[in-house]
């Protein structure tokens, strides 16, 4: 699953994103030993790692503005999914069974993890996780594989429309896959969880799609259906609906939250202390008997809530913010917020912004138009992105390049090397050149037609009639500069081929909603491209739902047989390689124009200090506060 | 009066039904099923429907209606599945807050803007009128949240003389008494309501100096703080009456750009948070509070007119 981010690219989180990987290349939280305060690409630097590390202090970190926690039971409605608060906020008390990122990075860091990496036999249709000794809750009882089954069985309870459960219940949901692929959980000590799919996957995919949700829930305590009730089995799903139900329900008293006995059995490294419904601000007190691999130095979190960025960024400026975020709109006064105490931060997250092509948008034959592969690369050599990057209006620096539906920077063990390099360089002669390659008659600054009508290789393409115009239309939503200042330029550039587009704003929800949904057809005829942001990706970055024909949100119509079969193979397929060969395709197939994937910009007051993983980690949605201390 | 007070109402009940049926009409119009909104895009379309027939989201619209009606009968206004709260907990816990900026804003734009537009009226022409009515007119050009911004920056960033924000205490108590915290908030709010109310005033006391019974009483030899006090101050005032009536329905509605600006969580910013977030149920409840709130607020001013000049006779 992947996030849905707006122009802004701000608010949402990998859900339950892990990565198999051996051999990353950046240093983790835990053994940061790294002297670098900053990573290639990236914008400014983390604090130092400098100073005699003292224990106490309470951190203030600023929360995105309408983007508070709203659930705490790691279990989530699909209705919380996309507020990446929810999953931040959890990860502080409930920690994923295996931890990710790595300082930036988009893999697993085993050396903060629960458990080792999975084995696999019987032609991957059975998966054991080896739990790693010592973890414990913070009442002292040992993390045992009961308290995956536990997580497995709430799961069932909570989808399983035979005991009353939904599939809005869960966000990270998909009917027929896990849990409804598995025919059986055990339990053989209390070490080792066994999982029994009823069909082989691919590794990766099974790890990191299906996997990645486990996570260990204390059954010794939440296996209940009543406050002062006992403590039930669990493992059939008439109890295990009725626990879900229970905990679902104390979940929606966010008044409760800092009170109630049931969310102080934490495995993480913090406690709730309190939580303000009203704003979603709450404070968290450090776990004194956390068991991961670094006690926290600080005393506690206060999470502050904000109405608006410049709200925030105020905060900043007066120094009552140890963490904030850093809007686009405020980049220009980064030099005055260095001055004020702070270091400022900015590194792409793992996801990709584009504009979205419609293939089935008949109006001036964009739709035979768009889907020439040839069109689509002229159209990517029209878009120059380091000079966007580099554009004092646009992003000053605070943005990295990509190409596809996985960004240039971070780099992932999927990347494909067609996604490191840009495969469609800028250039207005080049994508002149494959233009009237392909018949058509090209005008700069004026109008470019078909000129030679057919679908032979030195033609225009297949229902293209001559005389057609290339002039059409793009909606991007409005409210993000950076967005309509990507488009003017992109289109600025059109036209120096002829390619005349014009601009429409719109909401970012009507474009999302309203005119590209797929299950709306009546709007397909509107538009001829358009653009909203991008997506935050899963560590297993496999495009189904968005580029497969049938996909849920393949909005444009595109459908590519290879491609279809490719992203088959990533979820199906033995072979490791399977996404690599999916996203290679992607890369070079341009479904939409691949923009430049902007920074999350973090500032962090320079009385903190800690390794330089454990700041770099706040760019990919995830902070680690128990490495960071204030300075003596 | 109390059959004038008994119509009023019953047309008021009739106009705030009206009211909800045309916010839930078009809300449902922009959205039939909400399971979407809320679920969000990438939610599957199993996940979709069942959230939609879970809450009865496929019945139709004037079934769903009804059930409206009848739940806003029990008091209650509906559940937001954004915020994972009743819509009913969530006025409770935003509304006192909006409700002292607001309230003490406006207490204090009518305390300032009184004297002052009278003093305006008495000097008329002079240095000081000019002086106060250039500043005046400045405030009332300028835009709300130019002047917070201009506050912040010289106040609270440039010269630490106050905070940055609002009062951040959850208790509606403390935040009251936190006079120091809220003082930009409210001086923003206050400076450009005084700019528009001390302009109404000064005009009205013109109107009322020109009048026989003013110089009536001076005539009778009275002090002219006595004057002003019992003859002018009162009939001056009551253009103010009915302009503070139609004032109401701020104290509800919160006030967006202080509360964006001044990190104070309030009904308009939740207003507007969930207006983007098509959380329709928040949407439509709190359309129908600035609903009654309007309704009351034109009552109240209509009463509060009969009782400042007992000339008004309400048929």
């Amino acid at each position: 699953m992947r996030g849905l981010s707006t122009g802004a690219r701000a608010g949402t989180a990998l859900a339950a994103a892990l990565v198999l990987v051996a051999g990353a290349t950046t240093t983790t939280a835990a053994s940061a030993t790294t002297s670098s305060d900053t990573l290639p690409g990236a914008y400014g630097s983390v604090p130092p790692q400098t100073g005699k590390p003292t224990n106490g202090g309470v951190v203030t970190i600023a929360e995105s503005p309408g983007a508070g926690a709203t659930y705490i039971f790691p279990i989530y409605p699909a209705a919380d999914a996309s507020i990446g608060t929810n999953q931040q906020f959890q990860q502080y008390m409930w920690r994923s069974l295996w931890w990710s990122p790595k300082g930036a990075s988009p893999v697993i860091d085993y050396s903060q993890s629960i458990a080792g990496p999975p084995v696999y036999s019987n032609g991957n249709k059975t998966v054991t996780v080896h739990l790693y000794p010592g973890w414990k809750w913070s009442d002292g009882t040992p993390i045992t594989s009961k308290d995956l089954a536990f997580d497995y069985w709430l799961l069932e309870g909570a989808v399983n429309k035979t005991v009353g459960g939904s599939p809005a219940n869960y966000g990270d949901y998909t009917p027929g896959l896990y849990p409804d692929n598995v025919t059986s959980v055990a339990t053989p000590n209390a070490s080792t969880f066994v999982i029994n799919f009823n069909k082989g996957y691919n590794q990766n995919f099974i790890f990191l799609e299906e996997l990645g949700v486990l996570e260990p829930l204390p059954a010794h305590a939440w296996s209940k259906t009543s406050v002062g009730g006992p403590i039930i089995p669990f493992n059939n799903l008439k109890n295990a609906a009725a626990i879900y139900k229970f905990l679902n329900a104390q979940s929606n008293k966010l008044s409760t939250y800092g009170s109630n006995p049931l969310w102080q059995v934490v495995d993480g490294p913090f406690k709730i202390k309190s939580f303000d419904p009203a704003t979603d601000g709450n404070t968290l007190v450090a776990n004194p008997a956390y068991t991961g691999p670094v006690k926290p130095h600080l005393a506690g979190i206060d999470n502050v809530a904000f109405t608006s960025t410049s709200a925030e960024f105020d905060q900043l400026l007066t120094g009552k913010l140890d963490v904030g975020f850093i809007d686009f709109s405020d980049l220009p006064q980064v030099p005055s917020l260095v001055s004020h105490g702070y270091s400022v931060f900015g590194y792409p997250d793992f996801g990709f912004a584009y504009v979205g092509y419609n293939f089935k948008d008949p109006t001036g034959d964009f739709d035979h138009i768009i889907s020439q592969l040839y069109v689509r690369q002229a159209l990517a050599h029209l878009q120059d992105e380091p000079a966007e990057i580099k554009s004092r209006g646009l992003y000053d620096g605070a943005a990295g390049q990509a190409y596809g539906p996985v960004p240039a920077i971070p780099v992932s063990p999927f990347t494909p090397s067609n996604a490191l390099a840009n495969p469609y360089p800028f250039s207005i002669a080049e994508a002149a050149a494959q233009l009237t390659k392909h018949g058509w008659k090209v005008v700069p600054n004026g109008t470019t037609t078909c000129q030679n009508a057919g679908s032979g290789p030195k033609q225009c393409g297949a229902g293209i009639p001559e005389g057609t115009p290339m002039k059409w239309n793009l909606y991007y939503a409005s409210g993000a500069t950076i967005t309509e200042g990507l488009v003017e330029a992109w289109v600025s550039n059109l036209k120096q081929v002829g390619i005349n587009v014009s601009l429409s704003s719109k909401t970012f929800n009507y474009i999302t909603g309203e005119l590209s949904d797929v299950s709306a057809p009546a709007n397909d005829k509107i538009w001829a491209m358009e653009c909203f942001g991008g997506f935050t990706d899963d560590y297993y970055p496999t495009t189904n739902e968005l580029f497969n024909t049938t996909g849920s949100f393949n909005q444009g119509g595109f459908s590519n047989p290879a491609l279809d079969q490719d992203i088959i193979n990533s979820e199906f397929s033995l072979s490791n390689s399977a996404v690599q060969k999916e996203l290679t395709l992607v890369t070079y197939l341009q479904p939409g124009l691949f923009q430049p994937n902007e920074d999350r910009l973090r500032a962090f007051s320079d009385t903190l200090s800690g390794p330089a993983a454990s700041f770099f980690d706040a760019t990919q949605e995830q902070y680690s506060p128990e490495y960071w201390y204030f300075k003596s | 009066m109390t059959a004038y007070l008994i119509r009023r109402i019953g047309i008021s009940i009739v106009v705030i039904v009206g009211i909800a049926l045309l916010t839930f009409v078009a809300t449902h119009v922009i959205a039939p099923t909400p399971g979407r909104a809320v679920l969000g895009d990438k939610a599957t379309i199993a996940a979709v429907d069942a959230f939609n027939r879970a809450h009865g989201y496929d019945r139709a619209v004037w079934a769903q209606f009804g059930s409206y009606l009848w739940q806003l009968v029990h008091g209650n206004l509906g559940y937001s599945y954004k915020l994972n709260q009743s819509v009913d907990s969530l006025i409770i816990e935003n509304a006192p807050h909006s409700m002292w900026l607001s309230g003490s804003s406006l207490v204090l734009s009518i305390l300032i803007a009184i004297p002052l537009g009278i003093f305006q009226a008495v000097k008329r022409n002079s240095v000081a009128d000019q002086s106060i009515t250039a500043v005046a007119f400045t405030a009332y050009s300028m835009p709300q949240n130019f002047l917070g911004i201009l506050l912040i920056g010289f106040l609270a960033i440039s010269f630490h003389v106050f905070p940055a924000e609002a009062s951040q205490n959850e208790g509606i108590l403390p935040y009251m008494l936190a006079l120091r915290a809220n003082f930009l908030p409210i001086m923003t709010l206050t400076i450009t309501a005084v700019a528009g109310y001390s302009r109404y005033m000064r005009s009205s006391a013109l109107d009322a100096l020109a009048q026989d019974y003013i110089r009536l009483a001076r005539a009778k030899g009275l002090a002219e703080r006595t004057v002003l006090r019992r003859h002018l101050f009162r009939n001056a005032s009551l253009s103010l009456v009915t302009l503070i009536g139609l004032s109401i329905p701020a104290l509800l509605g919160g006030n967006l750009v202080v509360e964006y600006l001044f990190n104070s969580h309030g009904l308009g910013l939740l207003f507007i948070n969930e207006l983007g977030n098509e959380d329709f149920s928040t949407v439509i409840a709190l359309t129908l509070l600035a609903g009654i709130a309007t309704v009351v607020g034109n009552l109240v001013a209509d009463v509060a007119l009969t009782v400042a000049d007992p000339r008004i006779r309400i048929n």
